[in-house]
C-alpha cells in the first residue's frame, strides 16, 4: 500500500481558511467576556438574558422558525413529491424557481412585498403572516432542494405503486411511506430554515416585526459587549442546529447503507 | 365468464403504440406469464391492470366488474415489483398489514392475517425485522405476503426474480407458485426469462412489439411456435428456407435435399417459400432405427454444456445445431467430419411469417 505523503501546503491552506473564520470568532468570544475590568465574565451574557427585550424578540424569532419550517414541510414536500412522481419534466422549472431567493437580494424582495401588499386587495403588510410566507420563500432552497434529495435517496415511484396497489390513497402514502423515508432530509431542510430564520435581519427589520436580528442590531447601537455575546449565542445556536442535523444526518446515512444489500 | 379479461387493449405513449390490441382471457386461479424482449409491452399490460396506466383503448374487466377507469387503490389488485418495493421504514409485519390497515381490518384481525402470512412464506420469527436486515429472497417473499395479505382479487408479479441469484431464482419461482396453487388466485407474471416461465406457468402469452405471438401451455409454446418469433425467443432453434414441393404429402426441399413434415401445409402451394424449423434436441446421429428425414452433415463445432453437448453442423449451405445428451461412455464426433443427422417428421415445423 502507497504510504500517504504528508502534504505542508495542504494543511496550510487549511489553517489559513480555519484561522480566516475561527480568528474573528475567538476575538469576539473574548471580547464579550470582557464587560468585567476585573478579567473575564459571563457579565454581557447575563445582561442580554436579563434583557426582557432579547426574550421577547428571541421568542418572536423562534415562533417565525417554526412557522416558516411548518409552511415549509406542508409545501414543499407534496410540490416535490408530485413533481417527482407526475410531473418531473417540470423539475428544472422548479430548481430554478428555488434558485430565486439567492439571486434576489433580501431588501428588493421586501421593497416588492411593501410594495405589493400595502394596497387593496391583499393588505397584510403588518400582518405577522407575511413575515413568515416571505421567510418561507427565502429558506426555499433549502427546504425545496432537502426534500428533492431525500426524494432521491428512495425509489419513490416503486414505493407509491407498491402502496397504491394496497389500497393506499395519496395522505396515506405521503404521511405513512414517503415522509417517514425522508426524515433525515426534511430534519436538516428544518435545521437550515431554523438557522437561516433566526439569523435574519432584513426581512424583519423592514416589515417591523420582532426578531432576533433587528434585536442584535438595535443593542449593538446601545451596549458595547453584549452585542459580541449575542453575536456568539446566534453562532452556538447556528451551530448546534447544524450538529443536530449532521448527527441525525449520520444515523440515517448508516440505515441507509445498511439497507443496501 | 373469465376472472380476468383484457379486451382490445391498446395503449400509446407520444403516439407510439407500447401495446396493440391485445386480447386475453384468464380464468380463476390460472397462472399466466407474460414472456417476451424488453420492450415488447409485458409490463405495460401488467401495468394496465394494476391502474399505473390507462389504456388508450380497450377494457380491463376482473370479476365481471369493468374496471378500466378505476384508479390503482381501488381495485384490488396485488403487485409484486422486481426491485420488492418494501416500505424500508417499517418491519416486515407492518409491510404486511399496511394494506389491511388502509382495508380498515380490526387490530385483531391484522395480527392472525400478518401471521398467517408469515407462515406462508416461512419467515414466522422475522415479524420485527426491517427489510434491510434480510435478504433478497426473503425480501421478495416478504412483498409476496403483502401483496397476498389483501386477498386480491388478482396477483400481478413484475420480474420478481430478476434481481435474485440463479439458485434462490429457482427455489422461489417454486415457492411461488407452490403458494398460488394453495390459494387458488389468479396470478399474472411477467419475465423475459423463458426458462421461469416455462416452468411456472399454466398458459404463457408471448409478445412482440407490442403484440401477442402466441398463447398457449409451456408444451404447445415450446413444442409447436407458431411464428418465427416465438421459435426463435422460445428455447434454442434451427431456422431455416425451404420450398414446398408436395403440399398435399408435406414434402418439402431444403437445399436439393428433400424432407417430410406433418405440419399443416393448408394453403400453401408447390413452390412457395416457407421458413421452417426444428428444435436441436430433435436431432440425433442416424443409427438403426428409422428415421423420416436424414441428412448428410459435416461436424463443424462442438460445445460442451455439462449434460448436454451441442453440436454444429453444415446440412448444405445451412448451419443446424444439434444436442445430445452427454454420455460419458459414447465417443464424440470430431470437428469436420463428415456423418449423417435425421430427425423425425413431426419434427419439422412450418413457422408463420
Amino acid at each position: 500500500m502507497k504510504k500517504r505523503r504528508f502534504s505542508f501546503w495542504s494543511w496550510f491552506v487549511v489553517a489559513l481558511g480555519a484561522g480566516y473564520f475561527l480568528v474573528p470568532l475567538i476575538a469576539t468570544f473574548v471580547f464579550s467576556l470582557k464587560e468585567n475590568i476585573k478579567g473575564l465574565s459571563f457579565v454581557a451574557y447575563q445582561n442580554v438574558f436579563n434583557d426582557p427585550r432579547f426574550w421577547k424578540n428571541f421568542s418572536a424569532s423562534v415562533l417565525w422558525s417554526i412557522l416558516t419550517i411548518l409552511i415549509g414541510l406542508l409545501v414543499f414536500v407534496p410540490t416535490a413529491f408530485w413533481v417527482r412522481i407526475r410531473l418531473p419534466k417540470l423539475r428544472v422549472i422548479i430548481e430554478y424557481i428555488t434558485l430565486l431567493p439567492f439571486v434576489v437580494p433580501a431588501i428588493v424582495f421586501v421593497f416588492g412585498l411593501v410594495q405589493t401588499y400595502s394596497h387593496p386587495p391583499l393588505m397584510i403588510v403588518s400582518s405577522p403572516l407575511l413575515l413568515v410566507f416571505a421567510y418561507s420563500i427565502l429558506s426555499m432552497p433549502y427546504m425545496y432542494r432537502a426534500v428533492d434529495t431525500g426524494l432521491r435517496s428512495i425509489d419513490v415511484a416503486t414505493l407509491t405503486e407498491a402502496a397504491q396497489s394496497l389500497g393506499a390513497g395519496w395522505s396515506t402514502i405521503l404521511l405513512r411511506v414517503i415522509v417517514p423515508n425522508i426524515r433525515v432530509s426534511l430534519l436538516s431542510g428544518a435545521f437550515l430554515t431554523f438557522a437561516i430564520v433566526m439569523g435574519e435581519f432584513t426581512l424583519a427589520e423592514w416589515l417591523a416585526k420582532p426578531a432576533f436580528g433587528p434585536y442584535m442590531q438595535y443593542i449593538n447601537q446601545m451596549r458595547a459587549y453584549e452585542p459580541a455575546a449575542c453575536a456568539v449565542l446566534s453562532f452556538a445556536l447556528t451551530w448546534g442546529a447544524m450538529g443536530i442535523m449532521q448527527r441525525i444526518g449520520k444515523g440515517g446515512e448508516q440505515g441507509q447503507i445498511a439497507g443496501v444489500h | 365468464m373469465a376472472h380476468l379479461i383484457l379486451s382490445n387493449i391498446s395503449k400509446e405513449f407520444s403516439g407510439a403504440a407500447a401495446v396493440k390490441d391485445f386480447n386475453l382471457e384468464v380464468e380463476k386461479g390460472e397462472f399466466v406469464s407474460f414472456l417476451g424482449p424488453s420492450g415488447c409491452g409485458k409490463t405495460t399490460t401488467l401495468r394496465m391492470i394494476a391502474g399505473f396506466e390507462f389504456p388508450t383503448t380497450g377494457k380491463v374487466i376482473v370479476a365481471n366488474e369493468d374496471i378500466t377507469d378505476k384508479a390503482p387503490n381501488r381495485r384490488n389488485v396485488g403487485m409484486v415489483f422486481q426491485s420488492y418495493a418494501l416500505f424500508p421504514n417499517m418491519t416486515v409485519a407492518q409491510n404486511i398489514s399496511l394494506g389491511l390497515i388502509v382495508h380498515k381490518e380490526s387490530v385483531e384481525a391484522q395480527k392472525e392475517r400478518v401471521n398467517e402470512m408469515l407462515a406462508l412464506i416461512h419467515l414466522e420469527g422475522k415479524g420485527k425485522s426491517y427489510p434491510y436486515q434480510l435478504s433478497g429472497g426473503q425480501q421478495q417473499r416478504v412483498a409476496l405476503a403483502r401483496a397476498l395479505a389483501i386477498r386480491p382479487q388478482v396477483l400481478l408479479l413484475d420480474e420478481p426474480l430478476s434481481a435474485l441469484d440463479a439458485k434462490i431464482r429457482v427455489a422461489l419461482r417454486a415457492e411461488i407458485r407452490a403458494i398460488q396453487r394453495k390459494l387458488g388466485i389468479t396470478a399474472i407474471y411477467v419475465t423475459h426469462d423463458q426458462e421461469e416461465a416455462l416452468s411456472i406457468s399454466d398458459r404463457i402469452v408471448v409478445m412482440n412489439e407490442g403484440k401477442v405471438e402466441q398463447i398457449g401451455s409451456p408444451f404447445r409454446i415450446y413444442n409447436f411456435p407458431e411464428t418465427a418469433f416465438v421459435a426463435s425467443f422460445v428455447g434454442t432453434l434451427n431456422t431455416a428456407t425451404a420450398t414446398v414441393i408436395d403440399p398435399a404429402n408435406h414434402l418439402l426441399g431444403m437445399d436439393e435435399m428433400q424432407l417430410e413434415s406433418t405440419a399443416v401445409t393448408e394453403g400453401l402451394r408447390k413452390g412457395d417459400k416457407i421458413m421452417i424449423a426444428i428444435r436441436p434436441e430433435r436431432f440425433s446421429f442416424v443409427s438403426e432405427q428409422r428415421k423420416d428425414n436424414v441428412f448428410d452433415c459435416e461436424i463443424e463445432n462442438i460445445t460442451f454444456l455439462g449434460s448436454i453437448v451441442r453440436v454444429q453442423v453444415l446440412i448444405g449451405n445451412s448451419k443446424f445445431y444439434m444436442d445430445t445428451f452427454n454420455n460419458p461412455f459414447l465417443e464424440l464426433p470430431k470437428i469436420g467430419e463428415k456423418n449423417q443427422i435425421a430427425c423425425p417428421k413431426e419434427a419439422v415445423l412450418i413457422l408463420k411469417s
